[in-house]
């Protein structure tokens, strides 16, 4: 606890609120994000499932093409931003590569506003949408009918995830062009 | 200002923020928010949102994320290694016969996944080092993984198809099976072209060499054949239930993510470190594919709010004055030049819903146009200085290949694949026949 403590008041450290909140996220999105990837094998029992219980019992369920659309969107949007934070996007990189570390995350730092532009307008959509779902406890348009609003929450959730990784990964970028350390 | 200018500036602005090197759904996305925010206003701030609730709704995308896991099952597995070995022994006396034998295992892993990063992944992996290793050339080799893998698109099971169908609204079972003889043409080009530079050129790619040729026993190698049985179980259970109507197309996917992972299983190669690798890999390329598609949905929304159907249309028929096959070619022409440039996934979801509509009204076959564009995909998937398969080669290549190497090494292919464009264009028949013949009825290709 102490060497920490020491460690803060050193110079050449970011701000340790700055820390904090970037080794909070990280390690959040990190355990969102291991728990996420096993959705694979959840969507996948739902579609064997539904190929079984249809083909080999005659019983189509009515439930089961949706439930796996929701599976999917839960997966690939609470999973993003621990992707964010592995690096798995792709970017186009002719230059990019060619850069300087410090360089990269020059430019990551200052095109880090469109990202975070982008994700805070699809919160913004995510918050109305979720809320209109709620107010009128809006069915989707199919046999089954499940109420939207649990599936719009989750979304929400992914993307307001993204948003926080988007930010740290912005802290780590500037503190890489400052010259400061921050873990 | 014009709706021709803006689209144009759309195009530009999107330019300019990829090379800053941002990712690209990030770059994607903010373009087309900020666009639909100075074209009508607060109105449109919902409409990033609005893409994901369309893609909520996009059932046969649950194959993405089953072909990557199936993808890296079997190459963190280790049951790709095994059928590498089979083609290895049989096709290693061929002048450049490994490379051969990498072309056969690409085919093989096509068929049983619909994507080119399993192919990517198993090629840099397993091919690579082996084929470096017996002085093979490594331009040459680069090109043949590159080349090779970018097959997983084409022959069936293929996602690229799968998102064409969706947005051309054609059936899938059909794009699939016109996807079979393209994709063994292409294979057939890229084997007769290795197996005449290597012999013309032996140090590009020896044979084996006969003592280790010997060393090998008649029954070792007619045990290592039984790899081979993977991907037969694999293709039927997949493809096979598939077309014979057990299965419906997302869950013949889930079958097949099913079974590769019952074969490692079976073979023993499950432990914690494998299923971790498959799973935290499956989920980075699942998100990276979902959010460039999500970004570029609302970005062909604005396009399709300006009316650029229409334009299109109006430019090429109207103002220009074009025939409809010089229509096809432009449209080929720009789609490799655009995908050079612009990320091919997001271009794909962008640029098909202009020149569908547009093909379909000309008269055109829209199921042998899905192979074209296919085709077109598959070669600006290796084109620089983007492409996908670039991107991942680059990734994944050991540091003695340079970028130079690779972007040399897909020239002859690039050219190759060209050439089978250009046959599947004078004979459609090679894309229509077999799902001429499946599906009972004479598919016109409209020429």
């Amino acid at each position: 606890m102490s060497a920490e403590r020491e460690q803060a008041a050193k110079p050449g450290m970011m701000p340790s609120p700055v820390r904090a909140y970037v080794r909070g996220v990280d390690a959040m999105n990190r355990a969102v994000g291991k728990v996420a990837m096993y959705g694979v094998f959840v969507m996948m029992g739902v579609l064997l499932f539904a190929s079984v219980s249809r083909y080999v019992f005659n019983i189509p369920f009515l439930w089961v093409i949706e439930m796996a659309q929701f599976l999917m969107a839960a997966y690939y949007l609470l999973g993003g931003a621990y992707s964010l934070q592995m690096e798995s996007h792709v970017r186009m990189d002719v230059f990019y590569e060619r850069w300087a570390p410090r360089t990269r995350s020059f430019w990551d730092s200052i095109t880090a506003f469109c990202l975070v532009f982008y994700l805070i307008y699809l919160l913004r959509g995510g918050f109305s949408s979720t809320a209109y779902a709620l107010q009128y406890g809006q069915k989707n348009y199919s046999a089954w009918a499940p109420l939207m609003w649990p599936i719009k929450m989750i979304m929400t959730v992914g993307i307001g995830l993204m948003l926080l990784q988007a930010i740290s990964v912005f802290f780590k970028d500037l503190a890489r062009v400052i010259g400061r350390e921050i873990e | 200002m014009s709706y021709e200018l803006i689209a144009l500036l759309m195009f530009a602005t999107m330019m300019v923020m990829l090379v800053t090197g941002q990712r690209v759904f990030g770059a994607i996305g903010f373009v087309a928010t900020i666009f639909a925010l100075l074209l009508w206003g607060k109105g449109a701030a919902e409409m990033p949102f609005a893409s994901t609730i369309t893609l909520l709704n996009w059932y046969p995308m649950l194959t993405l994320p089953m072909f990557i896991y199936m993808g890296y099952m079997l190459s963190e597995s280790g049951i790709a290694g095994d059928l590498y070995r089979m083609f290895h022994v049989w096709t290693g006396p061929l002048p450049g016969g490994l490379a051969i034998g990498t072309t056969l295992l690409m085919v093989a892993i096509s068929a049983m996944n619909g994507l080119s990063v399993a192919g990517m992944a198993i090629g840099a992996s397993v091919a690579l080092p082996e084929l470096l290793k017996r002085n093979y050339d490594k331009v040459m080799v680069t090109g043949v993984i590159q080349a090779g893998s970018s097959l997983g698109i084409m022959i069936p099971p293929s996602v690229v198809l799968v998102l064409y169908g969706m947005i051309a609204r054609q059936p899938v079972g059909q794009l699939w099976l016109a996807g079979v003889f393209p994709g063994l043409l292409l294979a057939s080009l890229f084997v007769a072209y290795i197996l005449i530079r290597c012999k013309l050129q032996p140090h590009l790619g020896p044979p084996l060499p006969l003592e280790e040729r010997q060393q090998i026993s008649w029954g070792e190698r007619f045990r290592l054949l039984r790899a081979g049985i993977v991907p037969l179980v694999i293709i039927f259970s997949m493809t096979g239930l598939f077309l014979m109507g057990v299965t419906s197309l997302v869950e013949s996917s889930a079958v097949g993510a099913l079974m590769a992972t019952l074969v490692a299983w079976y073979k023993g190669r499950i432990t914690r470190e494998v299923m971790r690798a498959t799973l935290m890999k499956s989920l980075g390329v699942s998100c990276m594919f979902m959010w460039v598609i999500l970004a570029a949905l609302a970005f062909g929304a604005v396009f399709d709010g300006l009316g650029a159907v229409k334009a299109i249309e109006i430019l090429f028929l109207d103002k220009w004055g074009l025939e409809p096959w010089q229509v096809l070619v432009l449209m080929q022409l720009t789609y490799i030049l655009m995908g050079m440039f612009l990320d091919d996934t997001a271009m794909l979801i962008i640029v098909a819903p202009l020149y569908v509509p547009l093909i379909i009204s000309l008269g055109f076959n829209p199921i042998w146009y899905g192979v074209l564009y296919t085709v077109t995909c598959q070669i600006a998937y290796m084109t620089p200085p983007f492409g996908y398969n670039l991107f991942l080669m680059r990734a994944m290549a050991p540091p003695e290949i340079t970028i130079r190497d690779i972007y040399r090494s897909i020239i002859p292919f690039v050219l190759i694949m060209t050439l089978g464009l250009t046959l599947i264009i004078i004979f459609p028949q090679i894309a229509l026949w077999l799902p001429s013949l499946y599906y009972g009825h004479i598919a016109d290709p409209g020429l």
